[in-house]
């Protein structure tokens, strides 16, 4: 099978951004071509935008070329549009991945964007709905947050789960993305400041919940042959997986404190890779809402089932724990432009292996996992292994 | 801005017979029924409904009346970021049929303090806009 190589990678800061869908686009082209200046936009011979609900919030279909043309990219192997809702990013990393072992591109950009906040601030909470089961489901108002946290009152309830634990989440991203120039938030928060902050779907606060945000990243995947040319510090994609249970959040799981489609995907990730979780050095792991990260400690393998609360409470999932989860601040720190947030993870593990993530660098970081998800109930998994 | 911002979606179901093949559910709604399709041939009880079985891709479906009582599974309390139109607070929760069915619906008409994750509710007639109606539960009285 044909090896795939990461050889470029770049992004925008993400937040409330004075700029178009447009400007961002071309904002993390340029980061990525200006982190490898071995690859010029003529280069590169297919492309995939991850992008989720431009419809809606920039008035505009028909996005793959759009965003192409913006950053100079003229495709002719392989090119479309990917729309997962929040996992879209990896799902689009994905699709260029198998592209390439598919023998049909060499040269790969993959976009991630997203422009989520918009003149009409209220109508930005409405495009979320479209993201759930909206005849069945959305149309009693409900979005991310009321669903998450009927699992974390889920795993609450089985296994003890608590305020402060979900909170230490919260605080320990918010201290990760101080160091990073690229996140939403750079300030840091507090215990008191996460657990006194607005209610917003109980037990989820306000510090709880990653934020509606600007912004796009952009890779570039090579075909291992291509990228001997390009670069001498190639990052190669060693494993994946992906496993979905069910659409309406009533049909996830009886269990909701559970997520098997997470643990399907990472052990597929896993034995594809011929690794464990105690072999991750780095994750980048999709804290959309801080029991998410919870959940997705013990189903990645990192603690036992139920332990999630206490693995972050010990610092187990911080610098000098076991593994350094969200180094770059994480979707509560950097923010959630939900299309770019998967490139965003890419982005971060070209940084770490490169030695080049400044104060926030997990020292000797060689293989990373990055895990984002659409719901509960559906999650996307890359292992990546420096290779130089 | 000058020219009106043009702001109109429509969240809820399109529940007409010209619109929507599954319309007898919604027609079952206002009759104080809630139903799903049941498979003639494999007997298969999916929710939400459907017009061909997801099992055996059968299209011979007849509508199966569904116990009016559950229990609560888990529920949530949004006090802020909901959608414009929405009430606040809302109330979500899982309902537990005992058929076997786990619904996502809101709970209306109930005091807070008496939502519980175990807590028996029955179902209701929840009106929205443009004389359409949605299923809904509360605490049992
Ligand atoms: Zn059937």
């Amino acid at each position: 099978m044909r090896r795939v190589a990461v050889v470029a990678a770049g992004m925008t800061r993400f937040g409330v951004r004075q700029a178009t869908y447009r400007d961002l686009i071309q904002e993390a082209g340029k980061a990525a071509f200006d982190s490898n200046k071995n690859i010029l936009p003529k280069d590169i011979d297919s492309f995939i935008l991850s992008s989720v609900f431009p419809e809606r919030s920039v008035f505009q279909s028909h996005l793959a070329c759009l965003a192409a043309e913006s950053v100079g990219v003229r495709p002719h192997k392989f090119f479309g549009r990917v729309e997962n809702m929040c996992g879209s990013g990896i799902v689009g990393i994905r699709t260029a991945y198998a592209a390439i072992v598919a023998g049909l591109s060499d040269l790969v950009m993959v976009m991630g964007a997203e422009k989520m906040n918009i003149p009409a601030p209220e109508e930005a909470v409405l495009n979320m709905m479209t993201g759930l089961d909206r005849e069945w489901e959305g149309a009693y108002g409900l979005t991310a947050p009321p669903m998450f946290a009927l699992a974390a009152q889920a795993h609450a309830l089985k296994y003890g789960t608590t305020e402060e634990q979900l909170s230490r989440v919260s605080v320990k991203n918010h201290g990760h993305s101080k160091n990073n120039p690229f996140a939403q938030f750079q300030k840091g928060t507090s215990m008191e400041q996460v657990m006194c902050s607005k209610m917003i779907a109980s037990p989820l606060r306000l510090f709880h919940c990653s934020s509606m945000s600007d912004g796009a990243a952009a890779v570039i995947l090579a075909s291992e042959e291509r990228a001997k040319e390009l670069t001498d510090k190639p990052i190669f994609i060693i494993g994946t997986g992906q496993a979905a249970h069910g659409y309406a959040v009533a049909n996830f799981y009886r269990d909701m404190s559970h997520w098997p489609a997470l643990k399907e995907a990472a052990n597929d990730a896993y034995a594809m890779a011929g690794i464990g979780p105690d072999d991750i050095d780095f994750a980048e792991v999709h804290d959309c809402f801080s029991i998410a990260e919870i959940i997705a400690y013990e189903e990645l393998g990192f603690c036992e089932k139920g332990e999630g609360g206490r693995f972050v409470e010990q610092g187990l999932s911080d610098y000098g724990g076991k593994v350094v989860v969200n180094p770059r601040g994480g979707l509560i720190g950097c923010g959630h432009p939900l299309g770019a947030t998967g490139v965003a993870h890419a982005g971060e593990v070209f940084l770490q292996m490169r030695g080049e993530a400044g104060p926030r660098q997990v020292p000797g970081a060689k293989i990373a996992l990055s895990h984002t998800n659409s719901g509960p109930g559906e999650h996307h998994i890359l292992i990546y292994q420096k290779g130089f | 801005m000058e020219q009106p911002y043009i702001h109109i979606l429509d969240p809820y179901p399109q529940q007409a017979p010209e619109q929507n093949r599954l319309h007898p559910f919604y027609d079952f709604v206002r009759e104080g029924k809630l139903t799903t399709t049941r498979c003639k041939k494999c007997g298969t009880l999916p929710w939400p409904p459907r017009v061909v079985c997801p099992q055996c891709m059968s299209d011979e479906l007849e509508w199966a009346e569904m116990p009016r009582e559950g229990t609560i599974y888990t529920f949530t309390a949004q006090e802020a970021g909901l959608p414009p139109g929405y009430a606040l607070p809302t109330i979500f929760a899982l309902i537990d049929l005992p058929n076997g069915v786990r619904l996502l619906s809101v709970i209306e008409e109930s005091e807070l303090s008496e939502i519980k994750s175990g807590a028996t509710v029955e179902f209701i007639v929840k009106h929205v806009p443009n004389d359409r109606v949605m299923p809904a539960f509360r605490i049992k009285r």
